[in-house]
């Protein structure tokens, strides 16, 4: 397995290049976890805020919390914070609006 | 399947918030039918109280600790009812509501503690996710970086670039962060090869759900390299050898592999692979050229980590879904793929000989030639492919050519129109029906036939 011959090539040297389908669903292997988590957590806010559904908001602020960690360095920074700002707003708003107690789906 | 387990577990923390919920909700419950109780025997001794004082409303008021705030008001309507002395009972039914001696004992019961309690419940959940994420963080980051420091050494031996951002001026040459749990490294400079790009995949260590769901479906830390070799390199055909899940995975998801591959039967016996290996194979000598002794030692030595190997001339990547645009059939690339589980605990130079590995198979790729035949097969099945992917798209073929064929007369007519001279556009009227008659001829005849 030794190589007597230099392997190294200066003049065949390639430049890295992104691979383009980044982020769509072209790869198999692409993750779609942060993707899910985004669309999820910003149904569950608007859920919560439109509903009032206290679970609902604290479910979006999980669901972004798990973008978050999974998202990309690539990935656009706004789209997580939005979707942070937006699920904060609702646990925010519904705790304002009504400072009772969560009821779960299944207790009303 | 992740997502899943994500439902499942916050369901679990709602369930155990709304549990101790629950119990509060039964000790207030409890609490305000003892409240009711002793609301039941305070009211006729506040009666009593006010058909005692008789006329004199006031007497009664003045006897208890009110609080300050309610004196003016208090006042007020004592002076009322020195007018109208029926009224006072009713006026005076709650007031024991404000009385603090009523509720002796009952300030435990606080109907605000439970939402608190959830709260804490719910930001603690978060403070926990955080403290895991940045664990999780650093030990991917320490992880990655161990891999390359162990195969530095042996990397820069063989390629003139090590690590590239890609960036005009390489401005952090080394691993490349794509995510908290993925690290990619390019490669380049070397014979018989573009390129190779290392593909560090992690496990979601920073994700807390993910860390869960891999308790009940363990996941190891993974090496991906894709090597795009020079074109002419290898000859020409498809190969795969890996674990059985692998194999059976990709010859599904790859064009490549689904196109010229057939799974082989008993891979134990005809090329002494381990057991629990497959091998997707399009011409049987080259398989057996590539699983030659040393490989199979290799193999052998290195099972538990070699998740799979894929040599393929023709690589076009997954299999994609049918779309407009797959007129053209797709680019195909030589390369050498392969993926390899890290050991678990981090002693990373037990795996640096797979590297070797790796570079042994491009140069035994280099040298390797097929028979006369089996070039033969090859290109009888890149025949074959080609012409299965041409009758495939015929009819969109057909409707792309009639559409273009349709815009381009549009566009005729246009300009045409757009010209102010009406003997051009009366002399292209009768020229386009001329033609109009001329296409629908035939099909009058073929009508009369049929009706014949």
């Amino acid at each position: 397995m030794n190589m007597s011959v230099d392997p190294r090539r200066k003049e065949k040297i390639n430049r890295y290049k992104a691979p383009k389908n980044q982020g769509q669903s072209g790869g198999a292997n692409e993750d779609m976890m942060p993707d899910y988590m985004n669309i999820l957590g910003m149904i569950f806010s608007m859920c919560g805020l439109m509903m009032k559904l206290k679970w609902c908001a604290w479910f979006a602020l999980y669901c972004s919390c798990i973008s978050f960690a999974s998202s990309r360095a690539s990935d656009d920074a706004k789209q997580v914070l939005s979707s942070f700002m937006l699920s904060v707003s609702a646990v925010v708003m519904s705790y304002l609006q009504n400072p009772a107690a969560m009821t779960p789906p299944w207790a009303s | 399947m992740r997502p899943v387990f994500a439902f499942l577990l916050l369901a679990l923390i709602c369930f155990a918030s709304t549990k101790s919920e629950s119990d509060f909700e039964e000790d207030d419950s409890d609490d305000f039918a003892e409240f009711d109780d002793g609301n039941f025997y305070a009211e006729p001794a506040a009666k009593n109280a006010d058909s005692f004082s008789g006329g004199a409303g006031s007497s009664h008021g003045e006897s208890r600790d009110d609080p300050p705030a309610k004196e003016p008001r208090k006042q007020a309507q004592n002076q009322e009812s020195d007018e109208e002395d029926g009224l006072v009972e009713d006026d005076d039914e709650f007031e024991h509501f404000q009385d603090e001696e009523e509720f002796e004992g009952y300030d435990g019961g606080d109907s605000k503690d439970p939402p608190i309690d959830q709260k804490m419940l719910m930001v603690a959940g978060l403070l926990a996710y955080f403290a895991n994420f940045f664990a999780g963080k650093a030990k991917n980051a320490r992880l990655a970086q161990l891999w390359f420091s162990t195969h530095r050494a042996l990397l820069d031996e063989n390629f003139a670039l090590v690590g590239d951002d890609g960036k005009a001026e390489n401005e952090n040459p080394g691993l490349i962060k794509e995510s908290e749990s993925l690290y990619t490294l390019w490669c380049s400079g070397r014979t018989c090869c573009e390129g190779m790009l290392v593909e560090l995949k992690m496990i979601k260590r920073q994700d807390l759900v993910s860390l869960v769901a891999g308790l009940m479906r363990p996941q190891l830390d993974q090496a991906h390299i894709k090597i795009e070799l020079t074109r002419g390199v290898m000859d020409a055909f498809v190969f795969a050898v890996g674990t059985k899940k692998t194999i059976t995975k990709v010859f599904k998801e790859y064009t490549d592999l689904s196109k010229f591959c057939s799974l082989v039967g008993k891979p134990e016996d005809r090329y002494n692979v381990p057991t629990g290996f497959g091998v997707l194979s399009e011409i049987p000598e080259a398989t057996s050229a590539i699983l030659e002794s040393r490989i199979i030692t290799a193999l052998n030595k290195y099972q538990s980590y070699i998740d799979y190997l894929h040599i393929s001339d023709q690589f076009s990547g997954p299999i994609q879904q049918e779309e407009g645009g797959t007129l053209k059939q797709p680019e195909t690339k030589a390369v050498l793929l392969a993926g390899f589980n890290l050991p678990k605990h981090a002693e990373m130079e037990t795996i640096k000989p797979l590297l070797l590995l790796i570079f042994y198979l491009m140069e035994r790729l280099k040298t390797y030639r097929m028979s006369k035949e089996g070039k033969a097969k090859s290109d009888k099945n890149r025949q074959r492919v080609e012409e299965e992917f041409l009758k495939s798209t015929h009819a969109a073929r057909a409707e792309a050519a009639a559409q273009r064929r349709e815009d381009k007369r549009k566009q005729e007519k246009e300009r045409i129109l757009a010209d102010e001279d009406p003997e051009k556009q009366r002399r292209w009227e009768a020229k386009e029906q001329k033609r109009q008659a001329k296409r629908n001829a035939p099909k009058m005849k073929r009508l009369a036939v049929k009706s014949l």
